[in-house]
């Protein structure tokens, strides 16, 4: 897979064959959703133009954070750093979507500096607040919605919508993401 | 507000259990993280919606435990996955109870109900909180508008094809070789049983357990309605229409299309046994 964008130029054109009902791009996987009754035509095409391919441009999104999160210490802890650092690197992180998906509007952020990368929690939370700011791995993220979780939760989104029932998903595949500070 | 001469209403009197609107499902979502949906036994869906005259994908009630339901407003015709429908006068209540022998049981009305339309689909979501009846499960008190049946097609009785006893048809997964060798062959020997833990998200099945080679990755995958995922626990996980749309567990299987139906039908406790599919079979796929 090449790119964020050509992933996200892959995914479209495969959603414009004939007979694809859906197409999901991951970081090292495609799935093309089709009826079983019509199976779609032109997706060799589609496939081979898949890297290299013209791509979309990349939108920039900003959202405010309130560092307030029940795991920001535990974070600190983990990686050695002072909270106050471990607040000021994430902030100061450009970062791209990587993936949608686990819940609606749900985006995998990659360009997680590498002093936070950290391991989920051990134990799951049953939830986690919608508006939670987390990170996991090699990735941060915000839950669009309320849901069982275990990624490291830092802090708290002010007014980000992530996904909305009348538009859907605000962050494709691609988009930029940078947070900035706020109380 | 001016009243229609044939508005209508469901009004929930009591319920026992989850029940929620469900419909044909939100299709074209999923790589906005939006689970394709539908009604977790389509085939039971369409033969109570067919019973009174709807479209097979109507709008209706999936019932988990029990519901009891009255008409407001005018007569309404009703019917359970069970086909038969019947007319109810208004204000008369109908208990329906607990499914048996069956996960789930639906109740449609004629005309369907008419709940708005959100993303493409008319069924609830309930961990987005959207679609169905204010985006959450029923409760008593709530009040439900009933579409036209201006529309109405000749009532039909469907055959119910399911037979929730028969072994469940599998294709081998993309995740094989993240198994140890053997995994595939427990799988398709062996019985398991569906835990209470299942809900529209996945049924979750106990059973021998299905041994991985490798910790989690970490590496999410695009998900499919019937995917057999394996945590590490190895209790494997069959992905039902609210799944999330990307996962981490390995998939040892896909269970066939043509067989969803039949696994989900069966109640907390039944037994599955799962074979694997004939990749040349036609009709497992449709």
């Amino acid at each position: 897979m090449g790119s964020e964008t050509d992933g996200l130029a892959l995914g479209t054109r495969l959603r414009a064959c004939e007979g694809v009902v859906d197409a999901v791009v991951t970081e090292d996987r495609v799935c093309v959703y089709f009826e079983p009754g019509a199976v779609p035509r032109d997706l060799d095409r589609a496939l081979e133009r898949g890297v290299g391919g013209a791509s979309a441009t990349p939108r920039e999104v900003i959202v405010r954070v309130s560092y307030d999160g029940p795991d920001l210490a535990l974070v600190a802890s983990l990686s050695g750093l002072p909270a106050e650092d471990v607040i000021r690197l994430h902030a100061a992180g450009v970062y791209v979507v990587r993936m949608v998906g686990f819940l609606p509007g749900f985006a995998y952020l990659g360009g997680l500096e590498p002093r936070l990368v950290v391991a989920r929690r051990s134990v799951p939370r049953p939830r986690v607040d919608a508006g939670s700011v987390a990170i996991a791995a090699d990735y941060t993220a915000v839950y669009p919605f309320a849901s069982p979780g275990g990624w490291n939760v830092i802090g708290h989104a002010q007014g980000a919508e992530m996904f909305r029932s009348d538009t859907g998903a605000l962050l494709r595949l691609g988009d930029r993401v940078r947070f900035e500070r706020v109380g | 507000m001016i009243v229609l001469p044939d508005a209508a209403w469901v009004e929930i009197l009591a319920v026992r259990g989850l029940t929620t609107v469900q419909d044909a499902g939100r299709p074209g979502r999923m790589h906005e993280g939006v689970p394709p949906g539908g009604a977790l036994v389509p085939e039971l869906a369409a033969r109570a919606n067919l019973a009174v005259g709807n479209g097979h994908g109507a709008p209706l009630l999936e019932v988990f435990g029990g519901v009891t339901l009255a008409p407001r407003g005018r007569s309404l015709a009703v019917a359970t996955e069970d086909g038969a429908a019947r007319t109810l006068e208004a204000d008369e209540a109908l208990d329906v109870p607990s499914p048996r022998g069956l996960r789930v049981r639906y109740v449609a009305v004629a005309g369907g109900l008419a709940v708005p339309r959100v993303l493409g689909g008319r069924g609830t979501l309930l961990v987005a909180e959207l679609g169905g009846h204010q985006g959450r499960a029923l409760r008593r008190g709530d009040r439900i508008e009933v579409g036209s049946s201006a529309l109405a097609r000749e009532r039909t009785s469907a055959p119910l094809a399911l037979d929730t006893s028969r072994a469940v048809r599998v294709f081998q997964g993309p995740d094989i070789g993240r198994f140890e060798a053997g995994a595939l062959d427990t799988l398709v020997s062996e019985p398991f049983t569906i835990l209470p833990t299942s809900d529209r998200t996945g049924a979750r099945l106990a059973g021998p357990v299905l041994a991985r080679l490798d910790g989690d990755t970490g590496r999410s995958a695009p998900m499919v309605r019937g995917a057999i995922q394996v945590p590490a626990s190895g209790a494997p996980i069959v992905l039902g229409p609210d799944h999330p749309t990307t996962g981490g567990y390995p998939v040892l299987a896909v269970v066939a299309r043509a067989d969803l139906g039949t696994l989900f039908a069966r109640p907390v406790g039944a037994a599955v046994r799962f074979v694997l599919a004939d990749p040349g079979d036609r009709t497992a796929a449709v």
